[in-house]
């Protein structure tokens, strides 16, 4: 989940004389080594690498809704999300570091605020008491609301709210709020990038093992940090090699190792990790997100193989162009699909409920076939859900950009290309 | 070197010297070469075919084991057991009853055996060790029990099932694979029973509605989680039947300590709950023999349970589609078990033969490595007479200028002959235009790689004639190292070494293993066997006199290389490897293309072997060639690559069903020693070691690429289809031997024809 900006990066820096910063287009062009090879395309999105944000993006809101471990097998979103945003974090670091972590910020944060807005007065409608909250500690806990503002830390949330009869599980804060680590190990990645790049170009190998080590140490029980440091430290060691990994695609530097290398070595990281997940396995059993060692090893090797075939289409081949519509939107609202999905799956459930009061819903077969097919039918009413809430929240994060509202930017004619 | 430098141009309009290969028979020029045919829609469509038959083999392998699994509870087995609950809500009057309990139509009594009678009741089975012990037993003192089998244990084995109706005893189930129920959904429990009671139908051509939960006990033990399990299994029409007394005996107390505690007090009657199934049943076997005749003396009667009830017997004759659909069960489950078994045989077999493969290789690569690297090893006199390179070329633009430019680089005197066969991209005018000394050009129309070849014999100078394809670039010391081992006059033929250049990617780095491999390892073994296969066409040297003598190429093939190779040995000749006359080859690097050129090469090696069958009768070398070489090479190279694909669903089946770990590491040793042996034969080249990490990764997408290709030129040969095949598609990549790779990428013309380049005797398969 790439969240803010990647897909308008080109627009930043072709408008770079309008952001007072000198020469960004040139320079940028000038200090890519891959410029010489593949000239970014018009409106310089990579196809391939909008396909494989908006595969990550279905890919999550599928796991959220039907909670099947596996699909942290068959496709690791969030370590291709960080790849690709550590790609671009890359190409943005040819300006100077300070202005491209606020800009980074200016773009993830407004999201999030509103997001905020409306989700922390409905928690305290709902009875939370963050001030009596233990898991927050008091008063003294307080400040932690301030990731709210700006994510530091997660963002806190009640476990539990209302009951079980009432009109959404208790668990509801969680289902909402639950994502939003994403934000604050995102906002550490790109506080850290400047640091990371620098030792990335300096000593490759360590600096992009590292965090795969560090994994083994804090992501395996033999060292344990308590608290939301703890969980901050654990998401960046497991991510972090995908992160640089971006680096390396975006500095040619992965495609000047072997093929057969880059891709035998990760199959064989890849296989430690499943050996790792086999013996360690969660509450869910396969499902990576339990098992940092694994999620680490296998996002890394998942990505490398993905980065090291990466073809550089500048448009969708063949079959692929008919999604060229939902893939362009994807990318233009990653952050809104990500911060709002999991509430619309929460919010889903009464809304289908309704469904057992229609007037032909009232026999026991009616019923029983409606209660089997449930969560086929939570999965085709949350995309309208999220469409609604692109529509509702969507242009924020043109504004956060600097541009110009949009309202649905498929890529298709009028104020919605994707060539603005 | 005067009139020989002259370039033949203008197209000729027959060969010079006609190739002598016998006429082709009708089936073989179905597969003769045409000119270059376009990527027709008919060939598309023909692309499902070749998929459907080994997809099929395999998903009915696939089912076959899944249906083992399954009813050797490997799958869907579950074995956790309920604590104990709470008795709130189960009616006193059943914790007080009987132990059978029926709450059939509504009702809710506990039934108990009068007195002085023995109900029997055995559980788990039936086994096919103790069951038949248990029931010499019964029937040795004429008592009747009951059985209360599981649907997988009579499955397989029906014919015990069948023995205790036959003989007077009840059977009831006991459900399919023995979960405990209070654990599954009513849907899961309806099949349960209906799956038990279909393998008693098949087995027994009976119904029962007799049942007894796993795990269950006595009356008062049934709790609030058990309660309402025996009131739904009653609303579906059966009878639940515990115990009064248990003996235990799977604790294996001890036959005394068994009918101690089977035994009911003061003349009771009582229905006793023993197992035949599920481990050693020795004590129950014997506690059954003094049990019996001591209660038998005290009065007590052993019935099954509807006669000490007094009731109509709980068994009812199926007949009608019911029996044939339980027969059938039965007849699958048989089946599938004896396939499994036969295959779990065949499977030993190949890893036998692979091992034993293994270390032959090691032995004789060893012993060839050895004797040819002594100081005093010599072919004979060191050969400098000039030779003749003949270069067949088929659109070859991309790379033919590499090619003659490595030749003209060559430290021993060539004759570099050029055929182009009708190339439609200016072959010839590249290499015209380099205007090379020694180097010919000879064009033809478009006939395919033997005319080519012949033509350029032909054209040849001298007696000795190097061939190689046009997309190969050799070191300048390879011709001469291709050469020498001609000091022996007996030696008729010399196979070099190819090498992969392009070999960074995936792909390339698994046929670079491969290549390493089958030069070092399989080809000296052949060589030390005197039964090499096939001369490469990308690297090999022949005597004049002995392709005359084999008639020259021929098209019956679409392995020519490997036609003339067998062609040679018959007739007396030695065909001996070169190990330090390297070529260097461009592999296919797409998965279309190396399956298009496998598959030319192992159906090419079938019809090779078939039309040299004639060997195995012959006398002399050619006899010696046809009993020693000709079953070797269809042994390695045909037969047991077929089996291969065993290896890899049973792996799979392991893996999936257990044991996983014994699995695992089993595929990790026969790894090592593939390991061991790729890394060995790196040695004797003398390559890096680096590309060895792409083994683990070609064992489990490379391989079964190669046996579905094998397993398809199978279907053709015996199908008689037709077979044609796209040229590979060049990218000019391979450049000086060794020499850095360009990474340009080139479309070419593709089309039929040209282009054989031939490499590795062995197959990746094993």
């Amino acid at each position: 989940m790439t969240v803010p900006d990647e897909k308008a990066e080109p627009a930043v820096t072709t408008r770079s004389g309008e952001e007072a910063e000198p020469g960004g287009l040139p320079q940028t062009l000038a200090t890519d080594p891959t410029a010489d090879r593949r000239p970014p395309p018009p409106g310089g999105r990579d196809r391939y690498l909008d396909l494989l944000r908006a595969l990550a993006l279905v890919r999550v809101v599928v796991y959220h809704l039907f909670g099947w471990g596996w699909l942290t097998i068959l496709f690791p979103s969030m370590g291709v999300m960080f790849a690709l945003a550590g790609s671009l974090m890359a190409r943005s670091l040819n300006r100077p570091a300070p202005s491209v972590i606020r800009g980074r910020l200016r773009r993830l944060l407004p999201p999030l605020w509103v997001f905020a807005a409306v989700l922390v007065p409905l928690m305290l409608y709902a009875g939370w008491n963050p001030v009596s909250d233990p898991d927050l500690g008091g008063l003294t806990g307080l400040p932690k609301l301030l990731d709210y503002l700006v994510p530091v830390g997660a963002p806190p949330y009640p476990e539990h709210l209302g009951s079980d009869s009432g009109l959404l599980d208790p668990t509801w804060p969680t289902d909402a709020a639950g994502p939003l680590w994403y934000l604050r190990a995102y906002l550490w990645f790109v506080v850290a990038s400047p640091v990371l790049l620098w030792a990335f170009r300096r000593v490759p190998w360590p600096t992009l093992l590292a965090p795969l080590a560090l994994t083994a140490v804090v992501g395996t029980g033999l060292v344990t940090i308590p608290g939301e440091t703890g969980e901050a430290i654990k998401d960046f060691a497991v991510y972090g090699s995908c992160w640089i990994l971006g680096f390396a695609h975006h500095d040619g530097a992965l495609r000047r190792v072997p093929r057969y290398i880059a891709v035998s070595s990760s199959a064989l990281l890849m296989a430690v990790g499943l050996w790792w997940a086999s013996g360690h396995r969660g509450p869910d059993g396969w499902d990576l997100n339990d098992i940092p060692l694994a999620q680490a090893t296998w996002s890394f090797g998942v990505v490398v193989i993905l980065l090291q075939y990466s073809p550089s289409w500048t448009e969708l081949p063949g079959r692929l162009r008919r999604w060229d519509g939902p893939i362009t939107l994807a990318n233009n609202r990653a952050v809104t699909i990500y911060l709002w999905h999991n509430a619309l799956i929460t919010a889903a459930v009464p809304l289908l409920d309704q469904a057992y009061n229609l007037p032909f819903m009232q026999t026991d077969t009616a019923t029983s076939f409606l209660d089997k097919t449930y969560p086929f039918w939570t999965f085709t009413l949350v995309w309208p859900l999220i469409a609604l809430a692109i529509l509702t929240f969507g242009w924020i994060e043109d504004l956060a950009a600097n541009r110009s509202p949009r309202l649905w930017p498929n890529g298709r004619g009028g104020r919605g290309n994707r060539a603005s | 070197m005067g009139p020989r430098n002259r370039r033949t141009t203008g197209t000729a309009t027959g060969p010079a010297r006609p190739s002598r290969s016998s006429g082709s028979s009708p089936s073989s020029r179905s597969l003769r070469m045409s000119g270059p045919a376009p990527r027709s829609a008919a060939r598309r469509r023909r692309l499902p075919l070749r998929l459907l038959l080994p997809t099929l083999l395999l998903a009915a392998l696939m089912a076959m084991l899944m249906l083992r699994g399954y009813v050797h509870s490997e799958i869907l087995a579950d074995h956790r057991i309920r604590p104990e609950a709470t008795t709130d809500e189960v009616p006193q009057k059943i914790l007080d009853g009987g132990p059978v309990i029926d709450t059939r139509d509504g009702h809710e009594t506990g039934l108990r055996v009068p007195d002085h009678r023995l109900v029997l009741t055995f559980d788990d089975g039936p086994d096919p060790t103790w069951t038949p012990k248990v029931l010499d037993v019964l029937e040795r003192h004429h008592a009747h029990a009951v059985f209360f089998v599981t649907g997988t244990m009579t499955s397989r084995y029906p014919a015990l099932v069948r023995r205790m109706v036959a003989e007077g005893h009840e059977v009831g189930l006991h459900t399919f694979n023995h979960p405990d129920l209070s654990y599954q959904s009513r849907s899961r429990i309806d099949w349960e029973l209906s799956q038990n009671q279909l393998a008693i139908t098949g087995a027994a051509g009976v119904r029962t509605s007799l049942f007894r939960p796993p795990y269950s006990s006595f009356a008062d033990a049934m709790d609030d989680r058990s309660w309402p399990v025996t009131r739904y299994i009653g609303s579906r029409g059966y009878i639940t039947v515990v115990n009064d007394t248990d003996s235990e005996d799977w604790q294996k107390p001890g036959a005394g300590e068994i009918v101690r505690r089977a035994t009911p007090k003061g003349g009771k009657g009582a229905i006793v709950l023993m197992h035949d199934s599920g481990g050693d049943r020795h004590q129950t076997v014997e506690a059954l023999d003094r049990f019996i005749p001591e209660l038998q003396a005290r009065g007590y009667r052993f019935d099954n349970l509807t006669e000490a009830l007094g009731a109509p017997s709980a068994l009812t004759p199926v007949t009608g589609p019911d029996l044939w659909q339980g027969k059938a069960w039965i007849f699958l489950v048989q089946a599938s078990d004896d396939i499994t078994g036969t295959l779990a045989i065949c499977l030993a077999v190949v890893g036998g033969l692979v091992i034993a493969r293994f270390a032959l290789m090691l032995l004789l690569s060893g012993a060839h490595s050895r004797r040819v690297r002594r100081k005093d090893f010599r072919w004979g006199p060191p050969v400098t007479e000039p030779v003749s390179v003949l270069v067949p070329a088929y659109n070859e633009a991309k790379c033919i200028e590499a090619t003659v430019r490595s030749l003209a680089a060559s430290k021993h005197p060539v004759e570099i002959v050029v055929v182009d066969d009708g190339s439609a991209d200016g072959t010839a005018d590249i290499v015209e235009a380099l205007n090379l000394p020694g180097v010919r050009v000879v064009r033809q129309r478009n006939a395919g790689k033997p005319a080519a070849l012949n033509r350029g014999i032909a054209h040849a100078s001298y007696d000795l004639i190097v061939m190689m394809d046009g997309d190969t670039v050799f070191e300048p010391s390879t011709v001469r190292e291709l050469v020498q081992p001609f000091g022996d006059p007996g030696v008729g033929a010399v196979a070099g070494n190819a090498k992969v250049g392009n070999r960074d990617s995936l792909i390339g780095a698994w046929q670079h293993i491969e290549y390493v491999m089958g030069f070092n390892l399989d080809r000296r073994m052949y060589d030390v066997l005197r039964c090499m296969p096939t001369i490469p066409g990308a690297v090999g040297a022949f005597r004049r006199s002995a392709l005359e003598e084999a008639g020259g190429m021929s098209h019956d093939t679409l392995a020519e290389d490997t036609d003339i190779t067998m062609a040679l040995h018959r007739a007396g000749w030695r065909v001996v490897y070169a190990e330090n006359a390297r070529a260097w080859t461009e592999a296919p690097e797409s998965v279309q293309q190396l399956w298009s050129q496998r598959y030319r090469w192992s159906y090419g090696t079938m019809q090779a072997i078939w039309k040299h069958r004639g060997a195995l009768l012959d006398r002399g070398p050619s006899g010696r060639f046809g009993r020693v070489g000709l079953p070797l090479v269809s042994l390695f190279m045909v037969v047991a690559p077929l089996l291969a694909p065993l290896i890899d669903v049973f792996l799979l089946y392991g893996v999936v069903f257990g044991p996983t770990r014994r699995t695992v590491l089993a595929w990790l040793g026969v790894l090592a020693i593939q390991a061991v042996c790729a890394a060995y034969a790196f040695r004797l080249d003398k390559e890096r070691m680096t590309h060895l990490i792409s083994l683990p990764l070609q064992q489990i997408l490379y391989r079964q690429l190669m046996y579905v290709v094998l397993l398809q030129s199978w279907i053709t040969a015996l199908t008689g289809g037709r077979l044609r095949w796209q040229k590979l598609r060049r990218t000019g990549v391979v450049e000086a031997p060794g020499g850095p790779v360009r990474r340009e990428r080139a479309a070419v013309v593709s089309g039929d024809g040209g282009g054989v380049d031939r490499a590795p005797d062995r197959s990746a398969v094993t």
